[in-house]
């Protein structure tokens, strides 16, 4: 079984476009960056540690904000927060989405097109209005937002899904198997999950992207976790400094996180985009993803 | 073939559908202020920078009359729609004033962005990537795919913050905020639209370079599949000048799937306007909404939300019903269940504002 999953990464890794594997590399360096956060960075990332708004240098690497915060030792910690957000949405909605949309296939009938309305409807619903007022009404937590994130992302994975298991459906050998008795549980087990896996695991690359960028957009707003420090979070204490775009300050303050920030959205996209590609060509002529 | 009864009968489903869509809004709007976790209005919030809201107990007992909190659920609904169904949204107490009449003194600017942003994105996104179908697979086509996929996948506010810094505060060739100079004397109509253009070039062109990628990637692989198609060959062999292949034959077939794409993505645009607005400080409904949050003024946060919530499932609506009399293919025909009609050739794409 191991032995088939590093078969598995190996030829996918060889499939990957030159995007897809300098991706593939920025989002390691990144996740190491959030693990070893502690060791990186020497500095604290929640107190003053020098003079304010000093510009990169020693000990301050990438400078320090209008508290004298070191921002390298933000963006270390902030990392995790992006990271956090990214995995545990990919995971709620990702495997929740799958599951109804693989249930939604099998049950067939209103129960198929009750989900599919559904996600109609989540699809035109505009999910950033909705996502600000419920911070504004529920309060900015983690959590809440890792909560309203997967209520608003969950019907990507569900059309995926849905999609691979009615054409799954279709297979000539799990009819046979149907009809040689297997019973749905087995049908469920056997085929559907392990054939499925791999394109709900490719929604969930997805998924972590647009959660991180709805996190630092909400951040930006003013609508993040006020004590997450999350990259969004300095972005926006950044801007909001009065006249930071008259003086030398955004070099560091603003720019740091901002450039964090774009390539680990843009890695996880590109690397999305690819494994899509990679993982089921058919997908593309769906219009699942075009 | 004119209009079926197969055809009436989906419709009418789909409003229904609508319809319900509609209900979920507005219950999820009413429900909202009663479901705040605790005692609603003893809600304390402040942030780093943010003034500190607290609220006295006069305000307290004003939140409790204005939302009519002692009053049954049902009749609290009732009044609700009631409210509703004439346009009162509700009173604003920060800024004194109407909320309906606050949001409709914002709405121009938002509209004006997100309408000249899809303009644009659908000119550029058709252009190149017709441009893309044709050169298939040459070095022309790769170039551009490259540029324009990564610059798609980069989030509107980024995109917005990396112009404002770069083109507005660097270059000092665009201004830093709002949608015109503030109390210049215009000596003529010509001087206020060149000055109103020069404050919106930059959250245009942020919203524009976000979008233009998913319709050039659909342009170019619905062109694509046309170019194999029989009556391509049929058109050439018939004779026709390459313009009119093209263009008639060709891009007006391809064009079809882009009708419900943008429709769809109205929402994720919209997104992306209530953050360019933020970045550039441009007084429409987004920055209106922020400000609306810093002070917590939940009438009109709430006033917004319904605006723009409904006007995205709207426009989705009508763009979903004209598709099918655009498009005969989506015609339910004769003896087919309306249910289980032909799959819609775009799919959707969220996120990504």
């Amino acid at each position: 079984m191991a032995k088939k999953i590093l078969l598995g990464l190996k030829s996918t890794w060889q499939n990957l476009s030159i995007s897809g594997k300098v991706a593939v590399a920025i989002l390691i360096l990144l996740l190491a960056m959030a693990i070893f956060a502690p060791f990186l960075s020497w500095l604290p990332h929640y107190r003053s540690s020098g003079p304010p708004l000093h510009p990169p240098g020693w000990p301050h690497l990438l400078g320090t904000d209008e508290l004298g915060v070191d921002i390298w030792a933000m963006i270390c910690y902030g990392a995790r927060v992006s990271l956090a957000v990214g995995l545990g949405t990919a995971l709620l909605a990702g495997l929740g989405g799958g599951i109804i949309g693989i249930f939604a296939a099998f049950k067939g009938g209103w129960v198929d097109r009750f989900v599919m309305r559904l996600i109609d409807i989540m699809i035109a619903l505009p999910d950033l209005p909705v996502m600000i007022v419920l911070a504004a009404f529920f309060g900015p937590s983690l959590l809440n937002i890792i909560i309203v994130l997967s209520l608003f992302s969950w019907s990507i994975p569900a059309r995926v899904a849905r999609a691979g298991a009615l054409s799954l459906k279709e297979q000539p050998y799990i009819k046979m198997a149907a009809h040689y008795g297997a019973g749905p549980f087995y049908l469920l087990m056997r085929h559907y999950i392990p054939e499925l896996l791999p394109l709900i695991l490719v929604s969930m690359i997805r998924l972590a992207g647009m959660a991180i960028v709805a996190e630092a957009s909400l951040a930006f707003l003013g609508l993040g976790d006020p004590t997450s420090r999350s990259w969004g979070l300095i972005i926006n204490h950044a801007v909001n400094f009065k006249g930071i775009y008259f003086t030398e300050y955004w070099k560091w303050w603003l720019l740091y996180p901002w450039l964090f920030l774009t390539l680990l959205v843009t890695s996880l996209a590109l690397l999305g985009r690819d494994l899509e590609r990679i993982a089921d060509p058919r997908m593309v002529r769906m219009g699942v993803r075009s | 073939m004119g209009v079926s009864i197969a055809s009436i009968k989906q419709s009418i489903f789909r409003v229904l559908e609508y319809a319900l869509a509609f209900l979920v809004i507005i219950s999820l709007n009413f429900a909202l202020p009663r479901m705040m976790p605790g005692d609603p209005f003893l809600h304390l919030s402040g942030e780093v920078d943010e003034v500190l809201t607290f609220y006295s107990q006069k305000q307290v007992q004003y939140f409790r009359e204005y939302y009519g909190l002692d009053r049954p659920i049902h009749e609290q609904f009732l009044t609700y729609l009631k409210e509703l169904a004439v346009g009162d949204l509700g009173f604003s107490y920060y800024y004194k004033e109407k909320v309906s009449t606050i949001i409709l003194d914002r709405l121009p600017w938002t509209v004006f962005l997100v309408v000249s942003a899809m303009a644009l994105s659908l000119i550029l996104g058709i252009a190149l990537g017709s441009y893309s179908a044709w050169r298939r697979n040459q070095w022309q086509d790769q170039v551009l795919y490259t540029v324009l996929i990564v610059f798609s996948e980069i989030p509107a506010f980024l995109v917005g913050l990396a112009l404002l810094i770069g083109l507005a505060a660097g270059l000092g060739w665009f201004p830093l905020a709002g949608a015109a100079t503030p109390f210049a004397g215009y000596s003529s109509v010509w001087e206020k639209i060149v000055d109103i253009l020069h404050h919106a070039a930059l959250p245009i062109l942020t919203l524009t370079l976000a979008r233009t990628g998913g319709i050039y990637l659909l342009v170019r692989n619905s062109l694509g599949t046309v170019l194999t198609k029989d009556y391509m060959v049929t058109a050439r062999a018939k004779g026709l000048k390459e313009f009119r292949i093209r263009y008639l034959h060709a891009l007006r077939n391809a064009l079809m799937p882009l009708f419900t794409r943008v429709a769809i993505q109205l929402g994720a645009l919209l997104g992306g306007a209530i953050l360019a607005e933020n970045v550039f400080s441009y007084p429409g409904l987004g920055l209106l909404m922020r400000s609306a949050v810093v002070v917590r003024d939940y009438p009109l946060i709430q006033g917004i939300f319904l605006v723009l919530a409904v006007g995205v499932m709207a426009a989705n609506m009508l763009a979903d019903l004209a598709y099918k009399y655009i498009d005969p293919r989506t015609r339910p025909a004769a003896g087919l269940k309306p249910g289980a009609a032909l799959p819609l050739p775009a799919g959707g794409e969220k996120g990504d504002a």
